[in-house]
């Protein structure tokens, strides 16, 4: 490990932030045009970050502020062990089960600083985001160990690599197509998409974790929700539908399956916690257990 | 007045033994009855099945000194609707309870109060403050509450520098 | 309010929040009267909103600007209070109708106060009863401008005189934050 990772890892950094929230700006101007409006500008949501760090804030206790600190801290460095187009801050260490570790440490740092800020609302929205996460995680968990006994490697980076060479035929999504449907219904769930977005719900329980985030909070809160869902996209792109054999392909790829889940969002109702639970149980874990009993029994996929 | 609520109409005047005038509309009838007769028509009407109490209001009768209660029933099985008033003695505003027959009125009561002054023996939180917080004058939808002195007193108003008035222009012919 | 502030004599990094916070306006819209009605087609497709970068937010902590739309009876001021006051700063009132001007059809009522500005720091009012949505974008309109020419200092002028403000807070409500059965 040389300081050229660091700095690799850090241009990593700063080019997900860049691209993943043009994109978000992007996207809410299409999601502006799908309901027949103008819609903001499109760098809207890199005025309203840093209109958010601009304001003053105020602190409900250590507990708050160490935990925002610990969520920011916890995504920004699963972001660099993340393979974006066969390129790796730090060669090795992107296994699927690295990233998942690490990925908690941001989430349990967001749920300990939303559930230390002492609002009720608080709490039920981190409550009803780690049951979503306990619904979506399971069926996709039993995907990618499918993925992994097929490949016999848990690294993201082989994964995205076994697939490319042989086209569209050569991605997971087309040879386990009951897997890839799982994963992206898992993603809509990951990203907070409708119709799983009941633990945001603003009109419902006032936006939920962020219920008490306000001024420098919020805005290092929007921050590492755009570093999520670039964590998020990249893990189901590298191992569902190829990765990308250079840097444009690979964000032009993200850039349609982001804007894919954002459309289909658009036009969704949203699920109660516990329809969400139910639904994840019964259809996408029925679908990849199957998935897992035609790839290991029978050995389709191969 | 229809053949149905003409043997409603005899209906209640057989069973709360008083006279019925008024109908103000199909299948509505207003009964007066005197203020110790209240409770026991209540009762009786509660068994007869009306079991709901839409609400319990108050009037002010300034000319006449009085305050008149009016509860209004609803029977979900006929449809029927009952206006029953009673007359109260303005100055010495006493009167009972009524959730004994219908719980749900405590708060009809305790709006009453704040609104009317009307005491409510036998409620014990009939006097609570419900709806106007830290109220410091009488109750407000007295007739002879003033309005405009009391937001006058309360609420600052605006200074305008000019006051525009309406005039009546002449129409020409 | 404005006429302290004379020349523009913000440091430079003022200059750049002002024009982030000019373009980017988080509203809580409080819905105290009849005027919140007008907010709808002000946010959807009619007249879009989000093209100035404005957008409903669900908590006051994650607000810029509150939005008085209509009368205020005694009793909701002083939740608006309360709303207010958790805001961060800087933070913008901007009072719809004749009600928060003076009273309004309101003006000899018992539970509305009269002039919204005794209160709280109100840097825009809207002329109408009610504004149409038109009045309220083009307000949205000089709001923007007025932060960008850093003439909205509603929240600092706030800060400065807070006891003239709660003195006013108490000569017309007795107490601000409530004690009763609902509130512990």
């Amino acid at each position: 490990m040389t300081l050229m990772n660091f700095i690799y890892g850090f241009l990593v950094l700063i080019g997900a932030f860049v691209f993943q929230t043009t994109l978000t700006g992007i996207n809410r101007k299409i999601t502006a045009r799908i309901q027949k409006r103008r819609g903001p500008k499109f760098y809207q949501q890199f005025i309203d970050i840093f209109k958010a760090l601009s304001k003053s804030s105020i602190t409900h206790g250590w507990v708050y502020d160490f935990g925002a600190i610990m969520a920011l801290g916890g995504i920004a460095a699963t972001v660099i062990f993340i393979p974006v187009a066969g390129f790796q801050a730090f060669p090795g260490l992107d296994n699927v089960f690295v990233i998942s570790y690490v990925l908690a440490v941001g989430m349990l740092g967001m749920a300990m600083s939303a559930a230390g800020s002492g609002n009720p609302w608080a709490s039920i929205g981190v409550s009803r985001a780690l049951t979503n996460m306990l619904a979506y995680d399971i069926p996709l968990m039993v995907v990618v160990f499918t993925l992994i006994f097929i490949n016999k490697s848990g690294s993201v980076a082989d994964l995205a690599l076994l697939q490319q060479g042989s086209g569209v035929f050569g991605w997971n999504f087309i040879k386990l197509p009951l897997g890839g449907i799982v994963a992206v219904v898992a993603l809509f769930g990951m990203l907070g998409k409708k119709p799983f977005d009941s633990f945001i719900a603003p009109a419902e329980i006032a936006s939920g974790p962020m219920v008490e985030y306000g001024g420098k909070q919020l805005g290092m809160m929007f921050i590492l929700h755009e570093l999520m869902t670039f964590i998020e996209v990249s893990l189901i792109l590298n191992m569902f539908f190829g990765g990308g054999e250079t840097l444009v392909i690979y964000l032009i790829k993200y850039a349609l399956l982001y804007t894919f889940t954002n459309i289909v969002s658009q036009v969704m109702p949203r699920f109660k916690i516990d329809q969400a639970v139910l639904f994840f149980f019964r259809v996408p874990l029925g679908m990849a257990l199957l998935q897992g009993i035609l790839v290991i029994f029978l050995g389709w996929g191969y | 007045m229809t053949n149905s609520m003409n043997s409603y109409k005899e209906h209640f005047q057989k069973l709360l033994n008083v006279e019925i005038k008024d109908s103000p509309a199909d299948m509505q009838l207003i009964i007066d009855v005197n203020s110790d007769k209240f409770h026991q028509t209540l009762i009786a009407l509660r068994t007869d099945g009306f079991r709901q109490l839409s609400i319990l209001t108050c009037i002010d009768w300034i000319e006449l000194n009085k305050f008149q209660l009016v509860a209004i029933l609803m029977n979900w099985d006929t449809g029927m609707h009952l206006l029953v008033r009673t007359l109260l003695d303005r100055d010495n505003p006493d009167f009972h309870t009524i959730t004994s027959i219908y719980p749900g009125a405590i708060y009809y009561e305790r709006e009453i109060f704040e609104f009317f002054g009307v005491h409510f023996k036998g409620n014990p939180t009939y006097d609570k403050p419900l709806f106007l917080e830290r109220w410091d004058a009488m109750p407000p939808l007295r007739k002879d509450f003033d309005p405009q002195a009391y937001s006058d007193s309360k609420f600052p108003k605006r200074e305008h520098p000019h006051v525009f008035k309406a005039q009546v222009v002449e129409e020409i012919k | 309010m404005s006429q302290e502030i004379k020349k523009d004599d913000r440091k430079l990094w003022e200059v750049v929040g002002d024009y982030f916070r000019a373009n980017s306006i988080w509203m809580k819209w409080y819905c105290t009267g009849c005027g919140a009605i007008e907010m709808p087609p002000t946010m959807t497709s009619r007249f879009d909103m989000e093209q100035l970068g404005m957008g409903p937010m669900a908590t006051p902590r994650q607000a810029d600007v509150l939005l008085i739309t209509g009368y205020l009876s005694t009793k909701t001021l002083r939740r608006v209070i309360y709303s207010y006051e958790q805001m961060q700063d800087p933070k913008y009132i901007v009072g719809f109708g004749s009600c928060t001007l003076n009273g309004g059809i309101y003006y000899d009522s018992y539970a509305t106060i009269n002039q919204l500005d005794k209160y709280l720091p109100v840097d825009l009012y809207i002329a109408g009863c009610m504004p149409r949505p038109e009045a309220i974008m083009n307000s949205f309109g000089e709001l923007i401008e007025m932060i960008k020419r850093g003439e909205a200092k509603g929240w600092k002028h706030y800060q400065e005189n807070y006891d003239w403000y709660k003195e006013n807070q108490m000569y017309s409500l007795g107490e601000v934050m409530i004690h009763d059965e609902f509130h512990e």
